[in-house]
């Protein structure tokens, strides 16, 4: 595999599935807060380690961004697969998902204990009500980020609207719309 | 058969759950709401998915599949949200040469589509009520994460205290 020579000349650790996946699994326990907090904690360890320089490591996250499934996953897996071949990219998956699962496992079980007294009720409550304040800022972010042109927003409102309107259908919307983006960008520019 | 039908539903969210973790919530809730739980017990559930480590589909997965059928449920079900991006890539990587996907019009196209997914998001979390808290605590974290640095982890543990505080105070 594409085991990457060691620029600085630092000695380094080797790759191994096993040190993949301990490294991985160490920043999965830790990081709070969702994909894009992850992703570049995960790359400044791989370069401490000396297994990718941060030129290839974020040419292989933009690959990423094209799968679907959580960012902090296809990144993980692309650049294992790239340091440690398919042993390497199979590690990669453990790391990212057996530390959060035994964590919710926990969660899960305390709430099952706890989770009929009023005191937790509230706590879950007034927890549940900010997150759609937290869902508008992440699309205020992300529409301030983005270069918009007149037909890019009809498209996003035109999406927008029959997802809202037939939700119950969100998945096969979401699958077709996005193919008919695609294709249809593809048949403009040609 | 319960587990199959969890695992169906997320194996399906798998599919689609593109552009960072807020987006796909909206997707989560038109699959198991109200099939599973009502619209209040998912806010909860995607509070503690989003203050827990871990990727917020994958714990959104684990947790629904833990209540509905237990380990082996969450198991599956956390399987199941991975199954196809994970086949997807391994094909990709595969038959790379094969495949001839344009990649800036692929970006445009999924930007487009979790724009849209986001927005749909926020069409459905919003409060169903005219009472007047909900609404407090929805703008006052959107002012405080839209405009500062602050993680969200800890305006949702900060709320839940809050909301726990003014309980015993009554």
């Amino acid at each position: 595999m594409n085991v990457p020579e060691n620029p600085e000349g630092r000695s380094r650790v080797p790759p191994t599935p096993w040190r993949i996946f301990i490294e991985l699994a160490k920043i999965n326990t830790v990081t709070l807060g969702g994909g894009y907090v992850i992703v570049p904690v995960i790359g400044n360890t791989f370069e401490k380690l000396g297994w990718i320089n941060e030129k290839d490591f974020y040419q292989v996250f933009s690959r990423a961004q094209v799968f679907p499934g959580p960012i902090a996953l296809s990144t993980a897996f692309l650049v294992s697969y790239r340091v440690g071949g398919v042993i390497g990219a199979i590690a990669a998956v453990l790391g990212v998902v057996l530390p959060p699962f035994f964590a919710l496992i926990l969660v899960g079980g305390f709430i099952s204990l706890y989770g009929n007294t009023l005191l937790f009720k509230r706590f879950l409550a007034g927890a549940g009500a900010v997150v759609p304040g937290l869902v508008a800022s992440m699309l205020w972010r992300t529409a301030k980020n983005r270069k918009w042109t007149v037909r890019t927003a009809i498209e996003v409102i035109v999406f927008a609207v029959a997802l809202a309107a037939f939700t119950s259908q969100a998945f096969f919307i979401l699958l077709g719309g996005i193919i008919l983006l695609y294709v249809g960008r593809l048949i403009w520019k040609s | 058969m319960e587990i199959l039908s969890v695992s169906l539903a997320f194996f399906k969210i798998g599919i689609v759950a593109f552009g960072g973790g807020w987006s796909v919530v909206g997707l989560i809730k038109s699959e198991i709401v109200p099939r599973w739980m009502t619209a209040d017990a998912f806010n909860s559930l995607i509070a503690i998915a989003q203050s827990t480590p871990g990727p917020i589909a994958l714990n959104a997965a684990t947790l629904v599949g833990w209540q509905k059928a237990g380990l082996f449920g969450a198991l599956a079900a956390t399987f199941s949200v991975i199954a196809f991006p994970v086949l997807a890539m391994s094909l990709a990587l595969a038959f790379a040469k094969y495949i001839p996907l344009k990649k800036s019009i692929a970006d445009e196209s999924l930007r487009t589509g979790s724009m849209a997914m986001i927005l749909m998001t926020l069409w459905t979390l919003l409060p169903q009520t005219t009472v007047a808290w909900p609404w407090i605590f929805t703008l006052v974290a959107f002012a405080v994460t839209a405009f500062t640095k602050f993680n969200a982890v800890w305006i949702i543990l900060g709320s839940g205290v809050l909301n726990m505080l003014i309980g015993v105070l009554h």
